[in-house]
């Protein structure tokens, strides 16, 4: 019966039926539109928001939430509705170009690494554990001196160091699973050290793999706000999530809201992450495959 | 495994020189020196600054003056706190700092890998909603507002703790949990994944087909194997919380090393820079040495040669 | 799955909730403490704490320089003179002022003769002579000590050279320390000689750098001297604990040969974080505690914290300086321009709730020198602001070059920052780059004068505008980050450092002051005041222009606690 329906079936690749199934999760669907409803958002904040993001006034500083400012005012008077709409672009750009980066670098490495093993292990992951307690901020600081600051300068400085964790969950993942059964299976079907790793080792090793890659989203935007502050961020009064919550932490005494709102953007992008996340691991899993 | 631990401990002075050789090297590269002021000091008073320091020396023979005296444990002087050499700084802050981050390393160990493991055997039951949901919150709530939010509700409200400070187990409650918050929130993801992905592997399957008893089959197979990425984050996550936070120590005053290496950085104290991150460098190489060890003791099938 | 979402997103809706109750709300009324009114005596312990912000980096009188050093550094040593709330001075160490009149100056003002108070002991019960000043002094010049604050003490005949002599053999070095002007002829007078006169000098000598050190100590102890007990002092409090980056206990000083203080003791927190000091303020863990900037509208409008605050102008004024070597920033007609464009007014008492005061002029308002009627014509005015521009050749601002400002990353600069930014928009339609750095590379850039035009700040080291005009603005001064060069004002200041009448002196100091006004090398923006609370049990508290960290700490010997 099995092969009856295999042959009936169309056949799809791995990574186009993942697609498929990914369209059929509904809580993944709705991560996906929160995270299309923010940057959309964003881009149209002038038709959103009747203000101006860096427009001060300074008869309404730091003004709580009211109709006039759904959600308030910050200390130079400056509608915090838009900044945070505004904010989005910086902020979702960060979120998703570091864990680029992040898988870019760290799925490779940690996946190499772990495939040849031996001697080549040893190495890399020693490099690994050097880029763990390498001191970013410096470098970051020299390279603001040569270059000047830029939005793609925060990428790059925090995509740098951030891939190191899950370059190690890969090869933790991949050293447990290559001594398996249904690996060795497919070694000895003569598949390829390259096919096992992208068709079995991967997709069985994706879970926490998402997990980290959505936890660096928030680690990303507050990256962003403390690399901001030694100049390499978006320069004021461009506003960005995390840059608002350190600007606002000054005020948590008399004017809350200027942290929580960012806070909350920043929990419900990541909640639509992880939403994204589960549903793209459910559907990489070759077994859910109907 | 006696051979590869010594070979590991080995590579340790490897990785150390390295991240010795980056953090002088940057250090020094990075505009901005120690004797950098708003007011300007008299040129004449920074050239005996240098020259105290030594800091008026060739680079290398500065970085071989360092490495030789750390060899032998001293660790440089600190122009921040001008009159207790380095070693004797982390020395008094470790103790402090480590009983912190390992109360905080418990608590995410004893919070988040039942709850990750709860959410993951009730997948997408409510169980697992309240653990998705109390990890987001801990997750996109920055660590200083957690901590002045707590203070403000136990201490400002209630009057229940002091604000900070160290000396009794009260003064550890708030730091430990706002310390924790975000590891417990990472571990019980990484458990519930790890265990999501073992869990539906053909071999459980099997076993549960060949009839064995479910608890045997969540401690012997499930639990064994998705242990491995909890392993993989706890290493170097316990190397960061032992070695200390700068803003949780900050906001709760305590007196420990965390607040040293961006301290160091930003008043450019090179004493200070370098003692922090060898201390945390080895900590993590540390601790991923022990973490590829359990590897092997979790999982037999694993080998390093 | 839509219902999912929407608990989902209620769920969240109550955290906001939790967020935004944490408001100041209600503070709870001081009846928390019932313990201590079982208590039979009537007597409140007299106890002050209040917060240092942070470890300083060494309690060593000769090698301390800032603010946080300065504050533990008073309760335990006194020098010569100390200031008094007004900040003119008072003998303390010193028998008396030395004027030409009582023959403690000499005619030409290069030789001060100080007759010292014989009651004054050390904290150990030996007396304090003139040895320990002379032994001080030389030992702050030394160039292997490398004390920060030497250079204020260059007029001392052989100072600079000797400071300057770390290149040499020891023998050359006692040489040169043996040469300096500064003798104790005996055990009551001490004999300090100058190159050139120097009016200002007895406030320098004021300063803590020169508070007398005890040789033997410093000789048996090394580094480890500014450890309690080692710590000794001549002032009123005695340093008996320090937990290193937590708190220092201070007690009164059994020996102390003045008044003795009310407080029987002082606890110096180390709190770093402002929001930490004014929760640990609202739990009665301290009496003093500053406010976090952008909450003093809250405070104010607070039924029970509004009666708490303390609030006195500072010697401190905040400015943005030019570099006026690099266009378009030559141009004096664009920065009068920018000068007029500033609505400093509403900067104050608008974003700012009113704390400080704008400023027109650069000597703040509480020293000699201040002067309420300069810089007016430069002050906020748009029309004017509008036609200086077209003077300047930018009628039309698009032909302006891309102005760019610098400033050191810290929540108040960034506030300043983009205030001025949203200023030129808005008054003149310029587009200012803001350029924020890391506070070192900052500094670092400024003092290379790699800045177009930048955030700028000025603390009093002692009260008198010879520390504010000629080390900034004269041609070849150290903190002269503007570039600016007028002969005429570097002949006049080199002429009122050295003016022995005092009345003439201030007069040609108010002349230069106008000169560099006139000029706009900078933008004066406001002077700083401290807004801190102080609980209501505290009586006494005297401030000062020239506090160190902690509000008061120049006369805590006066404060006392009451219930």
């Amino acid at each position: 019966m099995a092969v009856a329906v295999e042959v009936a079936r169309p056949h799809h690749t791995l990574w186009g039926d993942a697609f498929i199934r990914l369209r059929r999760n509904r809580l993944a669907v709705a991560g996906t539109v929160i995270i299309l409803v923010i940057a959309l958002g964003a881009l149209l904040v002038p038709f959103i928001s009747p203000y101006d993001f860096a427009k001060q006034n300074y008869d309404a500083i730091s003004l709580g939430p009211s109709w006039a400012h759904p959600l308030g005012t910050d200390e130079l008077g400056r509608d915090v509705f838009a900044r945070l709409l505004y904010g989005a672009r910086t902020s979702l750009a960060v979120g998703i170009f570091t864990q680029a980066i992040v898988l870019v670098i760290g799925l490779p490495i940690g996946a190499f690494s772990a495939s040849v093993g031996g001697r080549v292990d040893n190495l890399v992951m020693r490099f690994v554990d050097v880029m763990y307690a390498f001191p970013d901020i410096l470098l970051i600081i020299l390279l603001r001196a040569i270059f000047g600051g830029s939005i793609f300068m925060i990428f790059l400085a925090i995509g740098l160091v951030a891939w190191v964790d899950v370059s190690r969950l890969v090869r933790g993942q991949i050293l447990s699973l290559k001594q398996r059964d249904f690996v060795t299976a497919a070694r000895a079907m003569g598949a390829t050290g390259r096919y096992v790793t992208l068709r079995h080792l991967l997709p069985n090793s994706m879970g926490p793999i998402i997990v980290a890659v959505t936890f660096g989203v928030p680690r990303a935007i507050f990256a962003e706000a403390a690399l901001s502050y030694i100049g390499i961020g978006v320069k004021p009064p461009t506003p960005s999530w995390g840059t608002m919550i350190s600007d606002g932490y000054n005020q948590i005494f008399a004017a809350p809201h200027l942290v929580a709102f960012p806070a909350l953007a920043i929990g419900i992008l990541m909640l639509a992450f992880t939403f994204l996340g589960d549903g793209l691991r459910d559907a990489l899993d070759p077994r859910l495959r109907r | 495994m006696l051979k590869f631990t010594v070979r590991r401990v080995l590579w340790l002075l490897l990785v150390l020189f390295a991240v010795a050789f980056i953090t002088f090297s940057l250090m020094h590269l990075v505009p901005g020196g120690p004797w950098d002021r708003e007011k300007e000091l008299a040129p004449q008073i920074v050239e005996n600054l240098n020259r105290k320091y030594g800091l008026d020396k060739p680079f290398f023979l500065q970085f071989g003056h360092y490495l030789w005296s750390a060899a032998r444990g001293d660790l440089g002087v600190s122009y921040s706190y001008q009159d207790r050499g380095v070693t004797q700084i982390l020395l008094e802050g470790l103790p402090k700092t480590a009983t912190l981050g390992l109360a905080a390393f418990l608590l995410a160990i004893f919070i988040g890998i039942p709850l990750g493991m709860a959410a993951a055997l009730r997948q997408n039951t409510p169980v697992d909603y309240v653990s998705v949901f109390f990890s987001m919150v801990f997750a996109s709530i920055p660590g200083f507002v957690l901590g002045i939010l707590l203070m403000i509700l136990l201490s400002v409200v209630l009057h229940l703790l002091p604000t900070g400070g160290w000396g009794s187990i009260k003064q550890v409650i708030m730091p430990a949990f706002a310390l924790a918050a975000l590891p417990a929130a990472y571990m019980a993801r990484i458990t519930r994944a790890g265990m999501l992905d073992v869990m539906r592997q053909d071999y459980i399957r099997t076993a549960r087909s060949k009839g064995l008893a479910e608890r045997i089959v969540l401690v012997r197979h499930i639990l064994r194997n998705a242990l491995i990425p909890v392993m993989t984050v706890a290493g170097p996550q316990l190397a960061y919380l032992i070695t200390g936070s700068f803003i949780i120590e900050s906001i709760f005053s305590i007196p420990g090393i965390g607040r040293l290496f961006v301290q160091g950085v930003f008043a450019r104290d090179y004493g200070l820079i370098m003692g922090t991150i060898l201390f945390y460098a080895a900590a993590v190489a540390v601790f991923n040495l022990v973490v590829d060890i359990l590897y092997a003791v979790v999982d037999p099938r694993i080998r390093y040669d | 799955m839509n219902r999912r979402l929407v608990y989902t997103l209620a769920i969240l809706s109550l955290l906001l909730l939790v967020f935004t109750s944490c408001k100041p709300a209600a503070t709870p009324t001081p009846t928390v403490t019932p313990t201590a009114t079982p208590t039979p005596t009537p007597t409140v312990p007299q106890v002050l704490r209040a917060n240092l912000a942070g470890e300083p980096a060494t309690i060593d009188p000769n090698r301390a320089s800032w603010a946080g050093e300065r504050t533990p550094i008073m309760q335990v040593f006194e020098g010569l003179f100390g200031f008094n709330q007004d900040l003119s001075l008072r003998p303390i160490g010193a028998a008396e002022i030395p004027t030409v009149a009582n023959g403690g100056i000499s005619a030409d003002g290069k030789v001060y003769t100080f007759k010292l108070n014989p009651k004054v002991t050390w904290s150990d019960g030996k007396k304090v002579t003139a040895k320990d000043y002379e032994y001080s002094i030389k030992r702050m010049l030394s160039p292997d000590l490398a004390a920060e604050y030497a250079s204020f003490y260059f007029d001392i005949v052989g100072a600079e050279a000797y400071n300057g002599a770390a290149d040499k053999d020891a023998a050359t070095k006692a040489q040169l320390r043996d040469a300096l002007g500064v003798k104790a002829v005996d055990d009551l007078t001490l004999r300090v000689t100058l190159a050139q006169a120097r009016p200002t000098f007895l406030s320098i000598i004021a300063l803590w750098p020169s508070y007398p050190v005890r040789e033997d100590i410093i000789t048996k102890y090394g580094d480890k001297w500014t450890e309690p007990p080692n710590y000794i002092g001549n002032g009123p409090f005695l340093l008996t604990e320090w937990v290193h980056q937590d708190h220092m206990t201070f007690k009164v000083n059994p020996n102390y040969w003045g008044t003795k203080p009310k407080l029987t003791e002082i606890q110096l927190k180390m709190v770093t974080d402002v929001n930490a000091e004014l929760a640990g303020y609202k739990n009665n863990e301290l009496e003093i505690s500053r406010v976090p900037t952008g909450t003093e509208k809250a405070t104010l409008a607070d039924p029970v914290l509004s009666k708490e605050i303390v609030r006195y102008n500072e010697l401190v004024t905040f400015a943005f300086q030019f570099n006026v070597a690099k266009p378009p920033f030559d141009n004096l007609k664009l920065r009068q321009a920018l000068a007029c464009a500033v609505d400093r007014v509403s900067f104050v008492d608008k974003v700012r709730a009113g704390v400080g005061t704008p400023a027109l002029s650069w000597v703040p308002p509480g020293m000699p020198g201040h002067d309420p009627n300069l810089g007016k014509e430069y002050g906020f005015n748009v029309t004017k602001a509008k036609q200086l521009l077209g003077e300047a050749g930018y009628a039309d601002v698009s032909k302006l070059p891309e102005l760019k400002f610098q400033y050191a990353d810290t929540a108040g600069n960034r506030l300043m920052a983009q205030f001025l930014q949203g200023q030129l928009k808005d008054n003149l339609g310029i587009n200012l780059t803001l350029e924020p750095m890391e506070p070192k590379a900052f500094s670092q850039a400024v003092n290379a004068e790699q800045h177009t035009w930048a955030w700028f700040g000025w603390g009093a080291d002692y009260p008198d505008p010879d520390n504010w005009l000629p080390e900034l603005f004269g041609t070849d001064a150290g903190n002269n980050h503007t570039n600016y060069s007028n002969p005429a004002f570097d002949a006049l200041a080199r002429q009122a450092k050295s003016e022995l009448d005092n009345t003439k002196r201030l007069q040609m100091w108010a002349d230069a002051q106008e000169m560099v006004m006139a000029d706009a090398p900078i933008v004066t923006m406001f002077y700083r005041e401290r807004f801190v609370l102080v609980k209501p049990t505290v009586k006494g508290l005297k401030t000062t222009g020239m506090d160190g960290q902690v509000s008061g700490d120049m006369f805590f010997t006066d404060v006392y606690l009451v219930k």
